[in-house]
């Protein structure tokens, strides 16, 4: 096969490692800009860990407490709550949100009219644009149980319900609505790079495939979606590194009536902190960041090796 | 060879003497540090600072001014390296006691006891700076109180319902609710949230709170409780279920911000709005007006047999304790604030020509005699006057010295004025709570359990007992009751 | 294991030989395409109707809390009070260049960065790698980032709210699965023909990579238009504020008193909001063209 020619062309059979570095001098020079660009910018603050051990009061100098804001994060007896939803929510709206992506792309590719694609583009990508505050505000209003909720009024015009539903102050509706807003604002934006993808697969592909008798199912299957498949396990292994992050959109939502059963672990700490009647320890905080760092790696190692098992590479 | 090693001598002897004299007149720099409480550079701080400079002789004002909603984030960096502090910085109350016990803050408690600005028998602000102390020591200094919310009728619904005089007591009051609610069928107070996120808490519903207080508290003799373990507390839950249930309070106050709020005030969707004195008496009565409304608003004073509304603790100005010259700086930057003359005028509205004049003039449309004064238009708002600079009129702990002209009259509002003096009369302040490690560690889950429990009480999803069951069996009593042993225990 | 990496990122089907055309379908009014038509309706309809709401508040004189059709009292007095405001092109310019130098700036080391991860056999590539992914999950936090910002002199800088986001590995990344795509036997024919490196970045994987640059360039821009935080912490001097400072700056201090020039508060903020949002609807058309059209690498390949 054409693959197998291709790598065994570029296969260097153990040559010294000297010369294989020679080979590629050129490759080096232009790593070292990024190499650079990373080692100031994220490699240098992060001796700044070594504070997760320490407490610091900002203005007093850091003292060395060992394991302590460890113990005392997971001594919160909120925490696992917090915790478990944190997990949920990311994974939950990471599948929903990516899933949507492929398929509102997949249909995008397909669309004939031209100007209804490019103007259809164009409006799902604008919600990304909305600030989380915003976007919160603008919901809250639309799910409201008044005469204003658009929703309700819908939902009881159409007969589906005989009472308005206070969505927001339900905790199982806060979950299911979470989503959907999270839907709603992100998924236009995540096709961007689907897009782009689609567009760089080569038409005589298609073409060939037609030729086969392939039908617009089949082409799909077999080759729109394959083509695709590498950026979408990218993107969903890059995103789960981030999962733990969690904290704008949760927390513009959130209301004394569901807080305790929706808080994550970022808003979580954020009440703490608030409500602790003092200003934060950057110790604490720093812990805290680890901790999550620490999640994040260990999912994404998870994940990558799952893709090396299913199909024979990770993602980098 | 001599001549030349004289000359020199000569040449060095002149140029360290250059040095010491240009030493000698080198201003003293005070570094300060403000959040957007101080007008930016876009609206005259180049200017205040020149004419401050004017007034210190001798001294060089240095502004550091983060973005307003990122100070306190800003403030930490810089605090985080002892050679980044500035000699004279602006916090929050959670700061400032924070601050204060870490040692940071400059004690300025005998500065303060022989300054000019408490013994100028202009300054009214002893009970706001009794409740700043801590431990009986001063750290900050605060030009102005820290206002409140007061409660705002609208004048036109009380006509429409043929009701002449404002409620007196707490009965009147919700006879004038459900008139309202029978009149416009809908629910006539709405509020951000049932219980507020911070301190004084239950300033957005104070007539249906009135004495209960959700936080830890002091007694008359000195011990500390839990207000939300206390009947009262209960009391007024049951109230706000009741007011809930008859649709006199919205239940959307749930999930309303304050910006909701005034949004839903301004279109007429209610009627009842507790909110901030002074100023935004103007504004809410303009917002409303713009809108086509009736912008009369009566505003309430605390009902019979309820106490006071809350008074903020205002932001304070403390002096780090990195400070070089502190007396020095206490003396001209912050004794002067409010020395009843020229600093004082600085400081309340602003530079001379920038947002005030007395010269002959029109501004938007008012023409002005010499000699008159009168606000300028804001230059980043055109159609709008300035109103102050960094200390509020209406909340001035002291009044401009004998003799030395006050233009209050002429550039406050009536609306604003009339809302603040009522605040102003009828206003207590809330104490702070000192910091200690069981509160820190305990009050966080704390107070998201009391909220919750608020607020399902408040929609009606449970009853006040089970309330209070839930509030034991999730372990809130228990956290509760070691916060207070550990106040008592100070 | 490396080995079997392009046979998967390849199609298979690029292999087959076949006439070259467009996939056109044969008929353009088929059932599928009419439901998938109705389907982006419906998507449409759902997204704009809460930008809708922002829309009309911004053009309506009286503040209203439902959402309307069409304004009660029509009047453009919010976005005049934005743009009168004589203290706001300045923060529009420096919005401006550090969008543009922050996109070019974040694409070349992306590109860079992703054409260097591609070389599967170079000595060290997966530590590279690694080193890349690293710092998406750690980080040193606030303080520490702020102090190597001010030791490097980049505070107070319009440069620090430039540099700090071009390396985005998140980007890097996906830029690398776009020059997976692109057909080995390109870079290899490139090499024959004695072209470096270099020469085959510029005259290769560039001009393969339109869609991808466009797309991942739009990312970089709406990060830099958009960017608040870096700007917030490491900023206090208000003659580099950028826009965005510029609009939460003009949104709280809308929270204060005095309405000015007939708008309402909530005018104003409204408007704040679409005047945000209004550079990428006017670019994105622009943009789109590389989206739209499929880059025709049979041309070219074997």
């Amino acid at each position: 096969m054409a693959s197998v020619v291709s790598n065994g062309a570029l296969r260097h059979e153990k040559k010294p490692l000297g010369m294989r570095m020679r080979k590629y001098w050129g490759f080096y020079l232009m790593f070292i800009p990024v190499l650079a660009f990373v080692a100031v910018f994220h490699y240098a603050p992060m001796f700044g860990i070594r504070y997760a051990f320490y407490s610091w009061k900002v203005v007093g100098d850091p003292k060395w407490v060992g394991l302590a804001n460890f113990e005392k994060l997971f001594k919160q007896s909120q925490f696992s709550v917090a915790f478990a939803n944190t997990i949920v929510f990311s994974v939950v709206k990471l599948l929903l949100n990516t899933g949507l992506a492929v398929v509102i792309s997949l249909l995008l590719n397909e669309m004939i009219s031209l100007k209804f694609k490019k103007v259809s583009q164009t409006v799902i990508y604008l919600p990304h644009f909305m600030s989380w505050v915003v976007t919160a505000s603008v919901f809250s209003l639309i799910l409201s149980p008044s005469e204003s909720g658009l929703v309700n009024q819908a939902l009881i015009k159409l007969g589906l319900i005989d009472e308005p539903v206070y969505y927001l102050a339900d905790k199982g509706w806060w979950r299911v609505w979470y989503y959907i807003i999270n839907v709603w604002r992100e998924t236009g934006w995540q096709t961007i790079i689907f897009m782009a993808m689609l567009t760089s697969i080569d038409p005589g592909i298609y073409e060939a495939a037609s030729i086969d008798g392939a039908g617009r199912w089949k082409k799909m299957r077999y080759v729109t979606f394959p083509a695709l498949g590498n950026t979408i396990i990218t993107v969903l292994i890059l995103n789960l590194a981030k999962i733990m992050n969690l904290f704008e959109s949760v927390f513009v939502l959130q209301n004394d009536s569901v807080k305790r059963a929706t808080n994550v672990l970022q808003t979580y700490v954020y009440y703490q902190t608030f409500n602790s009647g003092a200003s934060a320890d950057y110790g604490y905080t720093t812990a805290i960041g680890l901790f999550r760092s620490l999640v994040g790696l260990a999912l994404m190692l998870i994940c990558n090796y799952a893709s090396k098992k299913v199909r024979g590479r990770g993602i980098v | 060879m001599k001549k030349l090693i004289a000359l020199m001598l000569a040449l060095v002897l002149c140029m360290s003497m250059a040095a010491i004299s240009a030493s000698a007149e080198e201003p003293i720099k005070i570094t300060i540090f403000v959040d957007g409480t101080i007008p930016d550079q876009n609206n005259g701080r180049d200017q205040f600072e020149a004419r401050w400079e004017e007034l210190h002789p001798g001294f060089d004002l240095e502004i550091i001014q983060p973005d307003h909603s990122s100070y306190y984030d800003v403030m930490q960096q810089r605090m985080s390296n002892k050679d980044d502090w500035p000699d004279v910085l602006i916090l929050s109350s959670t700061y400032y006691v924070d601050y204060a016990s870490a040692g940071a803050l400059w004690d300025m408690t005998d500065a303060w006891e022989n300054s000019r600005t408490k013994n100028s028998g202009r300054f009214t602000g002893d009970k706001v700076f009794e409740g700043l102390k801590l431990d009986g020591r001063l750290y900050g200094f605060a030009p102005t109180r820290g206002n409140g919310c007061v409660t705002y009728v609208k004048k036109a619904w009380m006509d429409a319902c043929g009701i002449t005089e404002a409620p007196t007591t707490y009965d009147a009051y919700i006879e004038m609710l459900k008139a309202f609610k029978e009149q416009y069928n809908t629910a006539p107070v709405a509020a951000a949230g049932f219980v507020g996120g911070e301190a004084p808490f239950i300033n957005y519903l104070p007539e249906f709170y009135q004495d209960a207080y959700p936080y830890f508290v002091q007694l008359e003799d000195g011990t500390w409780v839990d207000g939300f373990t206390q009947d009262n507390m209960k009391e007024a839950l049951q109230r706000i279920q009741d007011a809930v249930k008859d649709g006199l309070i919205d239940k959307e106050t749930l999930t309303y911000s304050t910006k909701d709020c005034r949004d839903k005030f301004y279109d007429d969707s209610f009627g009842v709005f507790t909110y901030w004195a002074g100023t935004w008496a103007t504004n809410l009565k303009t917002n409303l007006e713009a809108n086509g409304k009736d912008g009369e608003l009566v505003v309430l004073k605390p009902l019979e047999g309820l106490p006071l509304y809350f008074d903020r603790v205002p932001p304070v100005w403390c002096i780090t304790s990195t400070c070089k010259e502190p007396e020095k700086v206490f003396d001209v930057f912050i004794d002067d604030m409010l020395d009843g003359g020229d600093t004082q005028m600085l400081f309340t509205y602003g530079p001379e020509e920038v947002y005030w004049s007395t010269k002959a003039g029109t501004v938007l449309d008012e023409e002005y005699e010499e000699g008159q004064f009168h606000m300028l238009e804001n230059l980043e708002k055109p159609g709008a006057l300035y109103t102050k600079y960094h200390i509020d009129p209406m909340l001035s702990l002291a009044s401009f010295a004998d003799g030395y002209y006050d233009p209050k009259e002429e550039s406050v509002r009536p609306e604003a004025k009339a809302a603040s003096a009522l605040f102003n009369e009828n206003s207590r302040m809330a104490g702070l709570v000192p910091g200690t490690d069981e509160l820190s560690e305990l009050n966080g889950d704390l107070t998201i359990l009391k909220s919750e429990i608020i607020a399902d009480i408040a929609l009606g999803n449970i009853s006040v007992e089970e309330g209070y069951a839930r509030f034991e069996d999730e372990g809130g009593l228990e956290s509760s009751e070691a916060i207070v042993e550990s106040l008592n225990a100070l | 294991m490396k080995n079997k990496n392009v046979q998967y990122v390849t199609p298979s089907g690029l292999k087959v030989e076949g006439p070259t055309g467009l996939n056109k379908p044969r008929s353009q009014y088929t059932p599928f395409n009419f439901v998938n038509g109705l389907v982006f309706v419906v998507v449409c309809l759902v997204i704009l109707i809460p930008i809708w709401k922002v829309l009309i508040d911004s053009l309506d004189l009286t503040t209203g809390y439902g959402v309307k059709l069409v304004p009660t009292k029509f009047g453009l007095a919010g976005y005049a009070t934005i743009f009168s405001n004589p203290s706001l092109l300045r923060p529009l310019w420096v919005s401006v260049y550090t969008t543009v130098a922050g996109t070019f700036l974040g694409l070349a080391l992306s590109t860079m960065g992703a054409y260097v991860l591609i070389q599967w056999d170079m000595p060290f590539r997966t530590l590279f790698a690694n080193i890349l992914l690293f710092t998406m999950i750690f980080s040193g936090g606030m303080i520490p980032s702020y102090l190597v910002m001010r030791r490097i002199g980049l505070t107070d800088n319009p440069l620090g709210p430039i540099l700090l986001p071009a390396i985005n590995v998140y980007n890097l990344v996906l830029m690398r699965n776009f020059f997976e795509s692109i057909p080995k036997s390109l870079f290899e024919s490139a090499d024959l023909d004695g072209c470096t490196p270099m020469g085959a970045f510029f005259r290769i994987a560039l001009p393969l990579s339109k869609a991808a640059l466009a797309s991942i360039g739009l990312m970089f821009a709406v990060a830099y238009w958009n960017d608040y935080t870096n700007f917030k912490l490491y900023i206090t001097d208000r003659n580099l504020y950028n826009f965005q400072m510029k609009l939460r700056d003009m949104i709280q201090s809308s929270d204060l008193p005095e309405v000015a020039g007939g708008a309402t508060e909530n005018t104003i903020r409204n408007a704040c909001i679409i005047v945000a949002i209004l550079p990428f609807m006017l670019l994105y058309p622009f943009l789109q063209k590389y989206f739209v059209k499929g880059i025709n690498i049979g041309a070219v390949k074997e």
